[in-house]
């Protein structure tokens, strides 16, 4: 149980750059997503904290003790891997009595350990097998008991539940939430999964192209991202992210697309003239507009283009001047396909995003 | 898991090739069996018995090579007389020896060829086996030169030490194979789990086991069976048994009993390690080729 402080880490694979110029602080009990897509460097984040790689530039405290020169069995870390790594030639309990063998506790301290893990996990009833007799839920169960037979400083979780199929990744979810939070370990969990981190989370940080675009709590992330990566990336069905131009008329500022004219007012308003940019991005989620076959005075007109069942809610796109707007909507909404429909929305949930940098302008 | 049933359905033609398969079979049985008969029959026989031939066309006859009253003389006198006790040391000593330097080297080698990258890596590793293309009479004139500057003709260490230069390269290329069959994350779990470097390696060993116990037996096959190295590095001093099986051959009398016991002594201990690790050698052979 320590805090960990990420300080202007690098991390170069010859001339490519995996992690760029990275800085986070972790505290002490905190369960910590690092969220990106592959190829972010979330991964080599991960294993720079793991020591599995070393750390090109930069460096890693845990508390206050500096860890780039110290190997993995040095860190006091236990790390759960995306493929399990189980030994293959051992039985479940020897792979999860393993970290305590190496530590050289004694053999009944290591047996009642293994057990209780078992336990929790209710994997007792496995102890005897081999890892190829167990499914992808099991294997990733006792890839688990392996890392909490013992009290670390550090938990590290490389994707450990991206290969589970979905109904067992939501129940994984609610456990290793609930296991952490019962542990009090420091948490450092990579996903490519935005659902996982926002569900899982005390804080969230989205990398993208080794760069970190933002570090927050879910509701931050989800709430106010800085820019229309993490906009995107965050949220399923995604943010609407529609190009428009800035105009004013009789000082009063408004957005012009093809298909529609937004008024602004207010603090959009005056983040909108600010910069003295042309183009915006006006950003707004599908569950923050609302659909209706009947016109109200400032709802943008458009017609249905699909409409997709998502269980309790219905997604309707909707086709205004090229572009595309995703409405969540009750499925009792009758608009069939090619009819024409109006959007309404409350400029309380929207963003605006520069065109050219993409940075949130709000 | 699929299932691992072969379907085959029968058409006239599979019923005949069959037929044709069996008779193959019983004809390669008898091809490759019948030497080990002879040879073990005559091993026991007085010459004269050994060389009773059956006339033509009296089939029957072939059953004389039965009807002989057993005698040990030759094993006896291969032991008293010709010293067989000490070429079947150096044999064991030669061939035990280069199979675990070659293991022992082979397995480091391999372990640093798979899991590490460094420039040159694909270079080193054709030069590795580019060392067993030459054949080894084309080699064995300079080898021998060198091995007397250094005074290792007709030494055992010398016999060991030639073994291994031709078993290396192999053990390096198939041990290779089965290292890159074990994930690197398994050693890194092992890290993790507060293992060093060299513990975590030692983890993946049980793994690369049944890998390691085929190139050893398959190393002690090679050294055991070897002639060239034998009759040229080892001539003198680290004399082994097909070398000293092939001496029992002189000018002017053939001592066929005494060659044919040398030639059980020589054969029965391989058979022997080859039924023990039958199963293994089977398992190491076929697992470095099939990823899981």
């Amino acid at each position: 149980m320590v805090a960990i402080s990420i300080e202007n880490v690098w991390k170069y694979y010859g001339e490519t750059v995996a992690v760029q110029d990275l800085n986070l602080e972790c505290r002490d009990g905190e369960f910590v997503c690092v969220l990106g897509p592959s190829g972010c460097g979330k991964s080599s984040t991960m294993r720079m904290l793991a020591g599995l790689e070393h750390i090109s530039a930069g460096q890693i405290l845990f508390g206050d003790k500096r860890i780039n020169e110290l190997a993995p069995k040095d860190r006091d870390i236990a790390m759960v891997f995306e493929n399990y790594a189980l030994y293959p030639h051992k039985t479940v309990a020897e792979n999860m009595a393993n970290p305590l063998r190496m530590a050289g506790v004694d053999k009944a301290t290591v047996t009642k350990k293994v057990l209780d893990a078992a336990k929790l996990l209710e994997i007792d009833h496995l102890l005897d097998r081999k890892p190829v007799e167990l499914s992808g839920g099991q294997k990733q169960r006792v890839a688990i008991g392996r890392v909490i037979v013992r009290q670390p400083a550090v938990y590290l979780f490389d994707e450990p539940i991206a290969h589970l199929d979905a109904k067992l990744r939501a129940r994984m979810r609610t456990e290793l939430k609930h296991l952490q939070q019962h542990q009090g370990v420091t948490t450092v969990y990579v996903t490519h999964d935005q659902l996982e981190a926002l569900s899982m989370a005390d804080r969230i940080a989205v990398m993208h192209d080794g760069v970190l675009q933002q570090f927050g709590t879910p509701a931050e992330i989800y709430s106010n991202p800085v820019n229309t990566w993490v906009a995107g990336f965050v949220g399923e069905p995604t943010m609407n992210l529609i190009l428009t131009e800035v105009a004013t008329e009789a000082d009063r500022p408004k957005l012009t697309h093809k298909g529609f004219t937004i008024d602004l007012d207010g603090q959009l308003g005056e983040a909108a003239l600010r910069g003295n940019e042309k183009a915006l991005r006006f950003g707004i989620r599908p569950e923050n507009l609302k659909v209706s076959l009947e016109r109200s005075p400032g709802a943008i007109e458009g017609t249905v283009y699909t409409r997709q069942l998502l269980g309790s809610d219905l997604l309707v796109e909707v086709e205004t001047g090229n572009d595309h707007f995703r409405v969540r909507t009750s499925p009792a909404f009758e608009g069939e396909v090619d009819r024409p429909c109006y959007i309404s929305y409350d400029l309380g949930h929207a963003h605006l995003f520069s065109a050219e940098t993409g940075q949130s302008i709000v | 898991m699929a299932s691992r049933e072969i379907v085959q359905y029968d058409s006239g033609l599979s019923r005949v090739f069959k037929v044709l398969a069996q008779v193959f079979l019983v004809v390669y049985l008898i091809w490759t069996v019948s030497p080990f008969i002879i040879m073990v029959g005559s091993s026991m026989k007085d010459l004269l018995e050994a060389f009773t031939l059956p006339r033509v066309g009296d089939w029957l006859g072939a059953l004389s090579f039965f009807d002989f009253s057993p005698t040990f003389k030759h094993y006896v006198a291969l032991f008293a007389e010709e010293n067989f006790g000490a070429y079947l040391t150096n044999s064991l000593i030669a061939s035990v020896g280069s199979a675990l330097v070659a293991v022992v080297l082979g397995t480091s080698c391999a372990y640093s060829m798979s899991r590490y990258q460094f420039r040159g890596k694909k270079d080193v590793f054709f030069w590795i086996i580019s060392t067993r293309m030459a054949p080894v009479v084309a080699v064995i004139v300079p080898l021998y030169a060198i091995f007397r500057s250094f005074g290792l003709v007709g030494t055992l260490p010398g016999l060991i030490l030639a073994y291994t230069t031709f078993n290396l390269p192999f053990a390096i290329w198939m041990l290779k194979g089965f290292f890159d069959n074990v994930p690197y994350a398994i050693e890194e779990a092992a890290q993790c789990d507060g293992a060093t470097r060299l513990q975590a390696t030692m983890q993946i060993l049980p793994l690369v086991a049944p890998g390691i116990g085929a190139f050893l037996v398959l190393c002690i096959l090679f050294a055991w069976n070897d002639f060239l190295f034998a009759t040229i590095i080892g001539s003198g001093g680290a004399k082994t048994l097909p070398v000293a099986t092939k001496e029992l051959i002189q000018p002017q009398n053939v001592q066929w009993g005494k060659i044919m016991a040398a030639g059980v002594v020589t054969t029965a201990p391989m058979m022997l390690l080859g039924l023990l690790i039958r199963r293994y050698l089977v398992a190491g052979l076929t697992m470095g080729a099939v990823k899981e």
